[in-house]
This record gives structure tokens, C-alpha cells and sequence, in this order.
């Protein structure tokens, strides 16, 4: 690592071939920390570090007391119990209705002695020793203890055996011939079981990965030996997976997905030099910045990833820089002694990469200068990501079969069993790599879809559009003052679209009068000024053809009709009405969408609770200010669950952590109340965009926010509250077997053991078809729950509400109120950007 | 001995207010009590003094004073005439706070203002930022690309940060004299107070300006009508409005050619255009296209109206004597002090083409969009 900013000058020798540097502890020692770290060590924490700093990693395990232990942000999540407060699952938390169906996961027994215990030890140093690498490399050469199977941070030992001795000296020399003492005492035996034993297990499959010839890179491990190539495009893949270790319901196991690192067959040097035949020498630094800052590039000799922050054009690879131990050396011979690579390009500048710090402590950052010759670029770049065949090509391979990825995962587990060091390195452990795991899971029954005067069984629950094509959708009122605003050029197609439009809304028993049409320029502002004038107290909607899908159109009309002017707003663009043949299909989206947006209800599924209130929270990143947060809330307002009531605010936090829940219930209460004349008997929340390790902050912050204005409602007997976290991104995967072969689990599948997690009520559910590629199941985590309903009205009841998302005639992957909070947050966050008006709250408007 | 606080009414704050310019004039004031003899003709032309910090000024409903009317109409008056300024300094971003520079000052607009005018002036510049601080330029690239897309480095346009500071100072404060309150909404007052020290400092002209926040303006002209608070919510809804985002002539003409939505100098014709529609109707006064863009709405001129480079001060003098502004020119001698009388600097425009409209925009315009739309009552509210 070149041109670090802060030095340790205790660097004395190449530390990379001292043992101790694939420990991949993520722990850290208060006293010990080094200032400068390198960016192995770096990556190394950022694993536990990146994401929400809101709970403070002294929560986890009550037994750690004598050292901040920083844990990896997923194992937090698992120290937070919260099924065993609700005696209804305390026992079983398993549902019963359904068809049995054998599955296959991506899961792989791991199996330890019973007695299996952790010993974690304290190491201190005499004379103290600021370095790291140099704490480590002295330890793991000890030779008394060469023998155990360790892992080290340079202040906590773990090791699988215990020493004979609670304190032990160790005596022994630097490569300066200075003699160190170190004391290793035992502070802590862990059982299995502990989260801190999570961490280590994940730490041994590091290892044993780099011993397959895998890499780490962010989180995830790739095989940079054997890359997919996609020569036409410059383009390679390097195959991988992401990986994990956790105790599932009834034992340790170990987890695997296949995942692909994209990167570009060209270093930014070569990058450089195309560009510059390509524009002349005149602007080249302006534009050679334009092009690769931001970009994200990998150097091969470390497989490490870096942003380009900056291009430092004054520094050349002829000149020097400062090392840890004060001595001056050139980019030329640091790359030719540390890496053994000679660099070509002498004039080449060098890109400047801004590193994050790793504690929240506004330090100033540390620069790190790369060299573009060995820079390669990664990820696909938005001109990339626009260009069909690329983006076809590069789906071919990374979109696996559920037989690919299957097969995939076999071959791993194959290596990893076959790998001597692999093997060895288990053993030493006490570890025991077993074989795929294979459950039982149920595939719930289908559910009608209700419509005005029809009953309808789907053919398949993935799309019933062809089904419900001539049902009358429940309620909806007609459409008699409505505005069309639209540019000149698209004159033309109106005609044929409104008479569809109208054909399609009848057969659909919606009325859709003649609306007023508006010619105007083809500019934002003439749009604007146009809805400006014409909108008026008894419009009902405005429907804007749009003639690009430039973002000022869409932006400055969804916001002035949002907030300004409240009024239900449809933008269609120019190109879609031209599209003949599809014309009917068109209008029939389209009228869906507007008989939503002006209220309506398209159809419903049986819900055997009365007065029941579902809900929906999500949050979204701000484009504009990155310190603004979009917290989204959609409640259901009446109990067939087909009218929703639609809040949403702007939170200056960076956590997601939402803060206005209690006005957002009370809010909704009050809706309910208007309604139906009573309280609801029964509130379940599903709450979307947790991240890792957030889940205690939900617990203890949003969910007592619920409680409360769930309590002050007023009302003799309180409606009962059940708080859902849902996270559509999990490890797991089910496949059926069949015939031999593999396919996707099919829709309804439900999982709820062997999977799931003993200290937690959580089931799995997939309800997304997948016509290519393997469907993910989306996870469900009961965190709260008065309700008492039984495990599998819970999972029955979820999985009817994924039939109720108007947008779409089909299952979706989450509970319709989610995916509602999360149009409604990406609406304001992407145009929006302040709360919409309150006169829209009972409507879809952001469909 | 009795409470003496009770005793200190507005021209006691007044007082105190004045006291260290008058030290500054060298007059030997102490306390409040010195200071009188020199205040008492200032207090009796109050209508000349833009509002300051307006809450002070202002009676609370429960003490009010027994002569309701004629001190309505009188701070009336004074309100309508007060001038502000209303100032945006866009950055390329914000730079985390272990930097010594948090900001990179790109794009200046101000705008000067008054209730019965409308839009008497504006001022916008680009800026020169200097040096981005090594490694940090995608962060300020990303920053820029999210909101103004004023280029980093290499903008033809951008001035360096003394001339700009200048310039400013110019349009503000043209003459010597009061240096008057300059407003920005409160979400950017960090910014813009930072950006004026910094420009200061690189300039080495040494001038504290105080910036105020619009939203105690509107609570102060509200206050002062009506005698009571606005509620917060209301004066939000009030500035943040999303309408005149496209208006024409809004925006600056770089920014209006790549239809870009931000903008520095759209930001405070924007409040100008708020405070207009919101406030200004409260007072009786007829919006004329210096309130808000009227030309927008009559369907006879869509051709955007060019902004008129005022070249001397020429035309404002004759702008002044005109019959029209009579009003303007007896109810305040102080406002003629300030109107400028030597060479506007580069960036000084005023919209003299809109105040031609006075007094038949908005007619045409209601009659125009009669039918209860609801833009009227975005007019009349």
C-alpha cells in the first residue's frame, strides 16, 4: 500500500509474510489500536462496521464487560430474543395449513462436539507494542503455540482448546533482537452458542476460502482464477459467493449463495489512453475526471476495491513517498520490492482515494494514491448499464438456474471438503463439514380474488390479469372532470388511446368521461404553467403526456400536484401510447392505475379477522440532502384491507431509524375511526428497510412509538399490536427437487424451520414466480405480538396481503402496505422531496 | 423599587439597537438613556429601517396598544416600503467537519425587495471556488450533479471570490450608511454566513453582515398585521412551493438555457414571489410582475421577457421620478439615499420590464382564470 498519510514505525519488516496476516478478526481492542491502519486491516472492520452505527455493540451478549468488542452488525442481530417473551411460540412456532413439500437450501450442516467450548483470551505485551501486525506475527510464531488452531487481533486470543494454565508468559525476540514479553490470560470460556463464537466460525470459513484461492472483496468471496469472459464487451466475471455462518433453529450451519464480482477488462490507464486518442490532449484532464472519479477500481496485486476520489495529476510514479518508517522510496521501486511488478507508464498520475474512517469520530480521512496501470475498473458504468445487449450478456451468465446454482454449490462444498488445508484447518477447530440440508416446508392453499360480482380462482397466483379481464373492479368513482396536458407531437395518439381507454374502463366498471386536452410546448415550464392554469377545485385528475422521460418533467409536475396543488396525477409517456398493438393492455395498466389514484378498490381476498388494520412502514434515502431520510406509513382504513390511508415525512437522521410513528398511528387511528365508527380490534405492522444490526433500535425505539399511541387511542380496550420486520434480502434459498433436477420452490411455499432461528419468531415466504433465474424467499420476523394469532394465521395472513398491491395483477414479494410505503418513499425522495399534501392521504396517488 | 423591565417598550429596544453606531458616529452614548436625544428622529422616520430581527418590534396581542387603526396603518406603511434583501450562496456540497473548508462557495443571487415593489433589483454571480481540497472532488462532483450542475472546475462564468464579494457589497450597500439585514431561509443559513466570512476573508474586506432568516421575516410581517403568530406549519407551506419552479425569468441564464431547477438567484426571487402571493395580498397591494411572474400567465406573452441589463443608474433615477413610484419616493427619503447613483457592478439587474405591468396583470390574470381555479385561490389567499 502506497503513500499512506500516517505511518507506523514499527514496520520493521515486510509483514505480509509473517503468519498472523490472514487473521481476520473483526474485533478491536480500545488501548491497543494503532493509528494507522492498512487497508487489510481496514476491510477487515468495515465488514462490521458499515451500516448503522445506532446500538452501541455493548448491548450484545450481557457477559461482555472488560473490552469493547465490536461484532459483525448481522451477529447483533441475532444476540436480540424476542421469541420467547410470547408464550404463543415459546413452544412451536409452526404453522400447519398447506401441502408438505420437500426442499433443498443452500444450507450445509456444520457440526461441532457437544462439549465445544471457545477460550478467549487477553494478551498484553511488555514493552507495549503499538503495531498490530507485528503483536500478531510475535504470538502465532511462538512455538507454544504453533499448535492451536487461533485466532488473533492483537489483543483477544481465541482458541479451541484451553491452555493448561490460566495465565501463561511467553518470552520472545523481534527480528531487531529486542525481547518481548507477553501474558495470555484466560478471561472468558464461551459455549457454542455465543454469538462471539458466530464470529469466529465466520473468521475460520475466511480463512479456509483464501485456501480455495478465494478473495474477499467487500463482503462477499470471489475466484479471480477462473473468470467468466465476455469478450465483446471488455467485460469478466469473477465467480463467488457470499457466505455465512449461524445457528439456525436446531444447529450450527454454514450458508452460500452464489454471487459475481463484474469487472472491466481494462485499467484505468488503458482507459485513459483510449480517451485521449479519442478527445486530443485540450480537455483530456477535464474530461479523464469527468469519466473515472466516482468510479469504483480494483488493484489485482491485493484484490482490494477503491473509490477514485481525485486524480492527482502532479505526482508521477518516478516520485516519492514517505514510508512508515520515515524512509523516502518511489512508486517504482515500492511496486517492484512489495509486489514484485514493474510499472510501465512513468508519466502516468495517480488516482487519490479517500479512505473511510472506521470510527465515526471525524478524523481526518486517509489518502491512499493508486497507480492506473494497475487499476482496473469495476462494475458497469450508467452508459453500460443502458446498452441492452451488454446488460443481456452479462444476465445470461449471472442469472443462474436454480440447477446452476445448485450445481455451484455442490462444487464448493466438494472443495472445501476435498482441500487438504481446508480440511485441516476444520479439524483443527473441532468443526465438521457436512452435507447439504434438505427440509420440509408447506405450500399454502391459493387465495380468491374477490371482485364486484365475481369470485375468481386464479390459474396462477404470479398474474391473474388474464382472469379478472372482464370483472368489475369493486368500487370506483367515475371520472368526469379530468385534464389531459400533453405536447403537440403527441396530438395524434390521443384519440386512439382515449377511445381505449374509455372501452377499457366500462368493461372494468369504471367511467371515464371526455377530459378537457391541453396542447402545449414542449417544455417543463409550459407544462407546468398549463396545469397551473387549468387545475381547479373539481378536477379530479390530471393526466400529463409526457414527451421524454427527462426527470424535470415528471419531478416538477409529481411535485407541484403533490404538495402545492393536491390533486391525482397520471404521467404517460409519448412513447408508450405509440406503441399500436399493445394499446389495450396499455389502457387497461393505466385505468387501474388511475381508478386507484382517484380511490378505488380494484378486489380483495377473504380475510377471516374483522377489524383488523394492517400497516405498512418503509424508508428511503433522499437524493438531494443525504442526511434526509423518507419515512413512509400506509395503513389500511377499512377492514376488507382495500382502502389505505398514506403518510409520510422527511426525518433529518442518518439512521433509518423512523421517529414519527406515534403521529403517523394516531394519525391513522383517527382515520379508522372516521371510517368504521370503532378502533380497530387488531393492528399488524410490517415494517420494511431494516438493516443489519438494527433490529434492537426497532424494537426499542420504533415499536414503543406504536404502543403508545396505540394506548392513548383512547378506547376501553386497546387494539392489540403485532410489529413484522421484512427483509427481502436473505441467505437462504429453497428448491424443489424433481426428477432429479431442481427448480424454484413454488409460489405460497412457506418455510418455517430448520431455516429460521431459535431465538426468533420468523418464517420465510416466497411469493414472487420466477421465470428465470431463482426466486428468493422474503424473510418474516415476528417481533412483537399481542395479537396471539396463531403461527399459521400469521403466515396465511401475510401471504394474502401480498395478493392486494393494485399496481400489479399478481402475488408480490411483500405484504401490499410495504410495497405502498415504499412507492410512496421513493416518490418523494426521488421528486418530491418534501411531505405531500395531507388532502391525498386517502388516496394511491403515487402509483 | 418596581420591576423596571416592564418599563422597556420597543423604542427602548430601538434605542439600544441604534447605540453602537452611534458610538461608531462618535457620539458619547453610554447607555440607553444617552442615546435617546440622537434616536428620536430616527424612530419617527421607522418606516425607513428594514425590518430587523422583527419580534422585537412587536407588541404581543395581550398588551396591545389602545390606538389599534392608526398604528396598523402607520407600521403598515413602514412594512410596505421596509426593503430587504433576500441572499442565496449555493456550494459544491458540504465538506465533513475535521475540514478546515466546509464549503466551496459556486453561485451567489440576491435579490432586493419590498412588499409594495416587488423585485426592485437582483444580483447574481457564479464563483470561482478555488482549489478543491485533494480527494474530496467527487464528493463535491456528486454534490453538484444532485442540485445546481454547476461545474466543479474550468466554469467560464465563475468570478473570483473578491470581486464577487465586491460586487455584492455594491448592490447592498451602494451608498455609505445603514448596512441592511440580508434574509436566507433558515435551512441555508450555515451555508451562506460561512460562504460570506470565507469570501471576506480571502477578500480581506472585513464587513459582519447580519443574516436573518426569512421565516422570522414572514413571523415579524405577520406578527405586525395581525397581531399574532403564524403557526411554523403554515409559514413553511408559505415558502416551499413548488409552482414557480419553471417560472420564467426566474432563474438565472445559465441555469434557465440547461433547465436546470437550482439555481441561487431562483431561490430568492422564489421567496420574493411567496412573500408577494402570501403576504403582500394581506396588505391590498396589487401584484405587478416584480411580485410574481405574471407574464407567465397571460397568453398573449409567452415569449420570455429579456431581462434588461441595467447599464447606468440613468434609468433607475428616471425609474424613481417617474409618476408611478410617487408613493415610494415621499414615504421613505432614507430609501432615495439608497438608491444608487454610480455604476452598477456586473451581476446588478433590475427587472424594469416587469414593473410595467403594475396593475393590469393580475386582473387580466383573474379574469383569465376565473371559475374559482385554484390558482386564484393561491391568489387571493
Amino acid at each position: 500500500m502506497p503513500a499512506w498519510v500516517s505511518r507506523d514505525p514499527w514496520r520493521v519488516s515486510s509483514p505480509r509474510t509473517c503468519p498472523g496476516t490472514d487473521r481476520a478478526l473483526t474485533l478491536e481492542s480500545k488501548g491497543s489500536k494503532s493509528k494507522s491502519q492498512t487497508a487489510e486491516e481496514r476491510e477487515v472492520q468495515d465488514q462490521g462496521q458499515d451500516g448503522n452505527k445506532g446500538v452501541s455493540s455493548g448491548d450484545v451478549g450481557s457477559t461482555f464487560v472488560e473490552k469493547s468488542v465490536k461484532i459483525r452488525q448481522d451477529c447483533m442481530d441475532l444476540g436480540v430474543c424476542t421469541r420467547e417473551k410470547w408464550a404463543h411460540v415459546r413452544d412451536s412456532k409452526t404453522g400447519s395449513s398447506g401441502i408438505p413439500v420437500k426442499l433443498a437450501t443452500n444450507l450445509f450442516n456444520l457440526d461441532l462436539p457437544q462439549d465445544w467450548q471457545l477460550y478467549q483470551y487477553h494478551v498484553t505485551y511488555i514493552p507495549d507494542l503499538a503495531s498490530r501486525r507485528l503483536r500478531i506475527a510475535l504470538l502465532y510464531n511462538h512455538s507454544k503455540l504453533s499448535n492451536h488452531a487461533k485466532a488473533f487481533d492483537g489483543t483477544i486470543l481465541f482458541l479451541s482448546q484451553k491452555l493448561e494454565e490460566k495465565v501463561i508468559e511467553l518470552s520472545t525476540e523481534t527480528q531487531r533482537g529486542e525481547t518481548v514479553k507477553m501474558t495470555v490470560t484466560l478471561t472468558r470460556e464461551l459455549p457454542s452458542s455465543s454469538p462471539m463464537c458466530i464470529q469466529v466460525f465466520n473468521i475460520i470459513f475466511k480463512k479456509i476460502l483464501k485456501k480455495l484461492s478465494m478473495y474477499q472483496i467487500g463482503r462477499n468471496f470471489y475466484k479471480p482464477s477462473e473468470p467468466v469472459e465476455i469478450p465483446q464487451h471488455k467485460l469478466s466475471l469473477w465467480p463467488g459467493f457470499a457466505v455465512c455462518v449461524s445457528h439456525f433453529e436446531r444447529s450450527l450451519l454454514f450458508g452460500a449463495d452464489v454471487s459475481y464480482k463484474v469487472l472491466r477488462n481494462e485499467t484505468v490507464l488503458e482507459f485513459m489512453t483510449d480517451l485521449c486518442y479519442k478527445i486530443g490532449t485540450s480537455c483530456f484532464t477535464q474530461m479523464c475526471e469527468q469519466q473515472l472519479i466516482g468510479l469504483i477500481v480494483l488493484t489485482r496485486y491485493n484484490n482490494k476495491t477503491y473509490r477514485v476520489d481525485d486524480i492527482d495529476w502532479s505526482v508521477k510514479p518516478t516520485h516519492t513517498f514517505q514510508r512508515r518508517d520515515g524512509s523516502e522510496i518511489t512508486y517504482i521501486d515500492y511496486y517492484r520490492q512489495q509486489y514484485n511488478i514493474i510499472l510501465s507508464d512513468l508519466n502516468q498520475p495517480v488516482l487519490v482515494s479517500l479512505l473511510k474512517s472506521k470510527r465515526n469520530d471525524n478524523t481526518e480521512p486517509k489518502i491512499v494514491h493508486l497507480i492506473p496501470e494497475l487499476c482496473f475498473l469495476t462494475g458497469l458504468a450508467g452508459q453500460a448499464t443502458s446498452d441492452f445487449q451488454l446488460m443481456k450478456a452479462v444476465a445470461e451468465e449471472m442469472r443462474l438456474s436454480p440447477l446452476g446454482r445448485q450445481q455451484r454449490l455442490a462444487r464448493l462444498a466438494d472443495d472445501i471438503q476435498r482441500n487438504k488445508d481446508a480440511r485441516f484447518e476444520l479439524e483443527t477447530w473441532g468443526l465438521h463439514f457436512g452435507s447439504q440440508m434438505s427440509l420440509t416446508g408447506r405450500v399454502l392453499p391459493s387465495e380468491k380474488i374477490l371482485m364486484q360480482d365475481h369470485v375468481c380462482q386464479p390459474m396462477s397466483a404470479a398474474d391473474w390479469s388474464k382472469d379478472i379481464r372482464t370483472c368489475k373492479i369493486l368500487n370506483v368513482q367515475s371520472l368526469n372532470k379530468w385534464l389531459i396536458v400533453c405536447s403537440n407531437r403527441a396530438e395524434n395518439v390521443i384519440e386512439g388511446f382515449l377511445s381505449c381507454l374509455r372501452r377499457v374502463g366500462s368493461s372494468m366498471g369504471f367511467n371515464v368521461g371526455y377530459p378537457k386536452i391541453i396542447k402545449v410546448q414542449e417544455n417543463t415550464a409550459a407544462f407546468l404553467r398549463a396545469i397551473q392554469q387549468h387545475v381547479d377545485l373539481h378536477v379530479q385528475l390530471v393526466m400529463c403526456i409526457l414527451p421524454s422521460d427527462q426527470k424535470n418533467y415528471y419531478d416538477s409536475i409529481k411535485k407541484y400536484l403533490s404538495s402545492d396543488c393536491p390533486v391525482p396525477s397520471q404521467c404517460v409517456l409519448s412513447r408508450t401510447l405509440n406503441k399500436q398493438g399493445m394499446m389495450m393492455s396499455i389502457a387497461t395498466k393505466i385505468a387501474l392505475q388511475m381508478s386507484c389514484k382517484l380511490g378505488g378498490e380494484l378486489w380483495a381476498v377473504e380475510i377471516p379477522l374483522k377489524s383488523l388494520m394492517v400497516v405498512g412502514i418503509d424508508t428511503c434515502k433522499d437524493t438531494l440532502g443525504k442526511q434526509v431520510v423518507v419515512v413512509g406509513f400506509v395503513a389500511s382504513i377499512n377492514p376488507r384491507i382495500t382502502r389505505w390511508f398514506s403518510r409520510c415525512i422527511l426525518q433529518r437522521t442518518t439512521t433509518d431509524i423512523a421517529d414519527c410513528l406515534k403521529v403517523f398511528m394516531t394519525g391513522a387511528l383517527k382515520e379508522w375511526y372516521k371510517h368504521n365508527h370503532d378502533l380497530p380490534a387488531r393492528i399488524i405492522v410490517y415494517r420494511d428497510g431494516v438493516g443489519d444490526g438494527q433490529l434492537r433500535a426497532v424494537i426499542e425505539y420504533e415499536v414503543p412509538q406504536l404502543l403508545s399511541s396505540v394506548a392513548e387511542s383512547g378506547s376501553k380496550t386497546s387494539s392489540r399490536l403485532s410489529v413484522i420486520v421484512v427483509r427481502k434480502k436473505c441467505l437462504p434459498r429453497f428448491f424443489t427437487e424433481m426428477n432429479r433436477t431442481v427448480q424454484n420452490a413454488p409460489v405460497g411455499t412457506v418455510v418455517d424451520s430448520e431455516a429460521t432461528r431459535p431465538e426468533w419468531y420468523d418464517f420465510y415466504l416466497i411469493t414472487k414466480a420466477a421465470c428465470r433465474g431463482t426466486v428468493s424467499p422474503t424473510h418474516y420476523n415476528v417481533i412483537y405480538d399481542d395479537n396471539g394469532l396463531k403461527p399459521d394465521h400469521m403466515q396465511r395472513l401475510t401471504f394474502k396481503l401480498c395478493h392486494l398491491y393494485y399496481n400489479w395483477q399478481g402475488l408480490i414479494s411483500i405484504p401490499a402496505p410495504c410495497q405502498y410505503a415504499h412507492k410512496l418513499t421513493y416518490l418523494v425522495a426521488q421528486s418530491i422531496h418534501k411531505e405531500p399534501n395531507l388532502e391525498l392521504a386517502n388516496y394511491l396517488f403515487y402509483l | 423599587m418596581p420591576n423596571r423591565r416592564a418599563s422597556r417598550n420597543a423604542y427602548y429596544f430601538f434605542v439600544q439597537e441604534k447605540i453602537p453606531e452611534l458610538r461608531r458616529r462618535g457620539l458619547p452614548v453610554a447607555r440607553v438613556a444617552d442615546a435617546i436625544p440622537y434616536c428620536s428622529a430616527d424612530w419617527a422616520k421607522l418606516v425607513s429601517t428594514p425590518l430587523r430581527k422583527p419580534g422585537k418590534f412587536i407588541p404581543k396581542p395581550c398588551f396591545s396598544p389602545p390606538d389599534m387603526s392608526s398604528l396598523s396603518l402607520k407600521s403598515d406603511q413602514a412594512l410596505l416600503g421596509g426593503i430587504f434583501y433576500f441572499l442565496n450562496i449555493y456550494s459544491h456540497g458540504e465538506l465533513p467537519p475535521h475540514c478546515e473548508q466546509r464549503f466551496l462557495p459556486c453561485e451567489i443571487g440576491c435579490v432586493k425587495y419590498s412588499l409594495q415593489e416587488g423585485i426592485m433589483a437582483v444580483f447574481h454571480s457564479f464563483i470561482n471556488p478555488g482549489e478543491i481540497p485533494r480527494g474530496f472532488r467527487f464528493h463535491c462532483q456528486a454534490a453538484s450533479d444532485s442540485t445546481h450542475k454547476i461545474p466543479i472546475s474550468n466554469f467560464e462564468f465563475g468570478h473570483d471570490q473578491a470581486t464577487v464579494l465586491q460586487n455584492f457589497y455594491k448592490f447592498i450597500h451602494p451608498n455609505l450608511g445603514n448596512w441592511p439585514s440580508i434574509y436566507c431561509k433558515s435551512d441555508d443559513r450555515a451555508r451562506v454566513n460561512w460562504c460570506l466570512k470565507r469570501m471576506a476573508r480571502v477578500s480581506e474586506i472585513r464587513q459582519d453582515i447580519e443574516l436573518l432568516t426569512v421565516e422570522d421575516l414572514v413571523v415579524g410581517i405577520y406578527q405586525q398585521k395581525f397581531l399574532k403568530e403564524p403557526s411554523k406549519t403554515w409559514v413553511r407551506s408559505l415558502l416551499d412551493v413548488a409552482m414557480w419552479d419553471y417560472s420564467s425569468n426566474t432563474r438565472c441564464k445559465w441555469h434557465e438555457e440547461h433547465d436546470i431547477l437550482f439555481c441561487a438567484l431562483a431561490v430568492c426571487k422564489k421567496i420574493a414571489y411567496c412573500i408577494s402571493n402570501s403576504l403582500a395580498t394581506l396588505f391590498g397591494i396589487q401584484l405587478t410582475g416584480a411580485h410574481i411572474p405574471l407574464q407567465d400567465y397571460e397568453a398573449s406573452n409567452s415569449v420570455t421577457p429579456k431581462m434588461v441589463v441595467l447599464d447606468a443608474g440613468r434609468y433607475w433615477n428616471q425609474r424613481v421620478e417617474s409618476p408611478g413610484f410617487s408613493h415610494f419616493s415621499c414615504s421613505n427619503q432614507e430609501q432615495r439615499s439608497n438608491t444608487p447613483s454610480d455604476d452598477y457592478p456586473s451581476g446588478v439587474k433590475i427587472p424594469g420590464q416587469n414593473s410595467h405591468a403594475r396593475g393590469r396583470g393580475i386582473t387580466r390574470l383573474l379574469e383569465s382564470i376565473s371559475n374559482s381555479s385554484s390558482s386564484i385561490h393561491k391568489f387571493s389567499k
